[in-house]
């Protein structure tokens, strides 16, 4: 029974992180229609800037006295710099093309993708970085189950950022503004909802979550490369398809059942470990084919002009 | 209308320009001996990559310094990068036929090195590897494939050996990450343990490129194996694997193989590594070769697991291209069959088969540094 209930802690885990990277997926096509291909490599750049800020920080000691502020430090900016730069991949890439084809301003955030990987590449080399990560150790043992202090720390920081995130959207104004963009463009911009300025910060906000989340997988693993925003990216939008498109809490759903489906299906199918990413997109595909609402229904501007 | 076009004194000068700029690239790379060298510049693998890049530019260094080889005036390396994919390798090899090298210095993981060296065995040019341990490589019957490290059945000899004689371990869980190289050996060690009788409790497999281990880690820890054999690719994913085993708490010794003896691993897994044993070759850095060799590679930092047999391969090729005193692949195979020195790295003698020989030792990672622990020949610890 312990078994299970460890490997639904690392499922939870893993979930929590696609859940946080799904919700920028889900957010930008509720507004825009536009599934955000660059997304991955805002989280990549979390991470990165992750380890830049906390090795600086580590250099000057500043770890060793007060890790845990440094590491909060270290996200609020992180999620900082990566909004600021998911609002000017939009003004640059994807904002000239909102009249144009749905297929052009898609390809040019392909384009913005290898852009953004191979300028990390560029610029931070090919090697991976390693997270100073000596203050991330320890845990417990608990029923059996071996609980680490990181683990925990990624579930409460992703717990509290989707409450966040839900009471931004439901019950601030901008969420409203954000809610409302999102069900019909042309009616909320005639009732004086400024569009830009809503989806600048739809952009923002998911690339904030996007970047705590590389933090933290920078973290937990120990390392990043140019490389690494990929393939979560990929296994997100299927998370965010999963849970239906647009819809937030069918994001965070989606993300946990992606998660754990992932690390079951690793424990107890007899080679499921080496087709676990192979399940993620048998998933996607079984609900493009059954179920193309997703689970929660999609949730994305249809009115036609 | 404008008058003159091709017959006036500007134009003619710029076509006169043109002439002289092609006569002299046609004359420039006349005397240049070109090689290349094909491992994975970019990507999870581009540690141990740059290092045989570096460690080829490091020899050409050296042979230049000795007074070249006579006949060209300069050695140019073409450095191309596999990325550790097999078609991106192909591409890569045909690349430099097209070049037309004399000799190539490569590849790093023996699933890429398999497949460029078809496609350099149509065109006749010599390739050797310093870092594709798989048995495959060789036995194939190129006539132009040669092997500077082991191979992966003396490696997995090895490390049976150590897991049986030292560890005395009864139980042993394998995992690979699928690729030619890992499971080419965690398949040799599996087999070796049965007849051992070691028990294999099971051989897992995860994706090479994984970060996430946790599931099978969780599945380690229940089973309780005395030995955990860690067969993958390279040193980020050893590294990963290995924090994620402190913190699952596995307490099986772990034992890795020569993919992730790279500085890398204790970076990024910092004291998760500590204790951690492998299979590597037994390099004596008090030889006047290595000596001569860290001069050589002083500029590209500090060396790295395949820095030394990079330059060894290299040094051997144009070694061998100058005493052959031509680029005829026949007459350069030739002069490496007589090759007999002392490499950077180990004794270099080639057999017809393309294969030097192997000297695997037992290292362990004691203080976030990699010691020598036990010879498998004679059973001592160092």
């Amino acid at each position: 029974m312990d078994y299970l209930f460890q490997q639904l802690i690392n499922g939870l885990t893993l979930g929590g992180v696609y859940a946080l990277v799904a919700l920028g997926y889900t957010m930008v096509y509720g507004i825009i229609s536009l599934i955000n291909f660059a997304h991955g490599e805002i989280f990549a750049a979390g991470g990165y800037l992750g380890v830049i800020l906390l090795s600086y920080m580590a250099s000057q000691g500043l770890m060793d006295s007060h890790p845990w502020f440094g590491l909060a430090f270290a996200l609020i900016l992180a999620m900082g710099y990566c909004a600021m730069l998911a609002m000017a991949v939009e003004k640059v890439a994807y904002k000239p093309l909102r009249s144009s084809s749905r297929l052009s301003v898609l390809l040019s955030a392909l384009g913005m993708s290898i852009f953004l990987q191979n300028g990390l590449m560029l610029t931070q080399g090919v090697y991976d970085k390693a997270y100073p990560t000596e203050f991330t150790h320890g845990g417990f043992e608990w029923l059996g189950v071996r609980v680490s202090f990181m683990q925990i720390g990624i579930l409460a920081v992703t717990g509290l950022l989707l409450v966040l995130l839900n009471a931004l959207v439901f019950k601030t104004r901008i969420g409203k503004a954000m809610r409302a963009t999102s069900q019909d463009k042309v009616m909320s911009a005639l009732v004086g909802i400024h569009s830009d300025k809503v989806i600048s910060t739809t952009f923002a906000i998911g690339a904030a979550l996007a970047a705590a989340a590389g933090i933290m997988v920078g973290l937990y693993y120990g390392s990043v490369r140019y490389d690494m925003g990929f393939v979560p990216g990929i296994k997100a939008f299927a998370a965010a398809v999963l849970g239906g498109i647009g819809n937030i809490t069918g994001a965070m759903i989606g993300g946990l059942i992606i998660g754990m489906v992932e690390i079951l299906a690793a424990a107890y199918i007899p080679h499921g470990g080496e087709y676990k990413d192979v399940f993620a997109f048998v998933i996607l595909i079984g609900v493009l084919y059954f179920m193309p609402t997703g689970i929660m229904g999609e949730n994305v501007d249809d009115t036609r002009v | 209308m404008k008058e003159g076009g091709l017959r006036t004194m500007k134009a003619r000068s710029i076509i006169l320009a043109l002439v002289a700029v092609c006569l002299m690239a046609g004359t420039a790379t006349a005397a240049t001996l070109k090689i290349g060298s094909l491992s994975p510049l970019t990507g999870s693998y581009a540690a141990d990559g740059n290092d045989i890049a570096n460690g080829t530019r490091a020899a050409i260094a050296a042979i230049e310094k000795d007074g070249g080889i006579p006949g060209f005036d300069k050695i140019e390396l073409f450095a191309e990068d596999d990325a550790c994919d097999p078609r991106q390798a192909v591409a890569a090899a045909n690349k430099l036929v097209n070049e037309k090298v004399v000799g190539v210095v490569g590849a790093y993981c023996s699933s890429a090195t398999i497949p460029a060296s078809e496609a350099l065995a149509e065109a006749d040019i010599p390739m050797l590897t310093p870092a594709s341990t798989s048995e495959k490589v060789t036995e194939r019957g190129l006539p132009y494939m040669f092997r500077v490290c082991g191979r992966d059945d003396d490696q997995s000899i090895a490390a049976m050996k150590f897991i049986k004689d030292v560890q005395k371990a009864k139980t042993i869980y394998i995992v690979d990450d699928k690729t030619t190289y890992s499971q080419g050996l965690a398949d040799n060690v599996e087999k070796l343990a049965a007849k051992e009788g070691v028990k294999v409790i099971a051989h897992d497999h995860v994706n090479q490129g994984d970060k996430d281990f946790s599931a099978v880690l969780t599945k380690i820890k229940d089973a309780k194996p005395d030995v955990l054999y860690m067969s993958l690719q390279n040193s980020a994913s050893g590294a990963l694997m290995l924090i994620q085993a402190k913190r699952t708490g596995v307490t099986a010794a772990i034992i890795g193989q020569d993919a992730v003896y790279h500085p890398q691993l204790m970076e990024i897994a910092k004291d998760a590594a500590e204790g951690m044993y492998l299979t590597f070759g037994y390099i004596d850095e008090t030889t006047p070769s290595y000596k001569k060799f860290q001069a050589a590679y002083e500029k590209f930092g500090k060396p790295g697991a395949y820095s030394a047999y990079a330059y060894d391969a290299a040094y051997s090729l144009l070694s061998a291209i100058k005493a052959a005193k031509s680029t005829d692949p026949a007459k350069i195979k030739a002069e490496l069959v007589k090759t007999e020195m002392q490499g950077a790295s180990k004794k270099i003698k080639f057999e017809a088969n393309g294969e030097s020989g192997s000297n695997y030792i037992i290292r362990v990672v004691k203080d976030g540094q990699f010691a020598n622990f036990w010879d498998p020949q004679t059973g001592k610890k160092y």
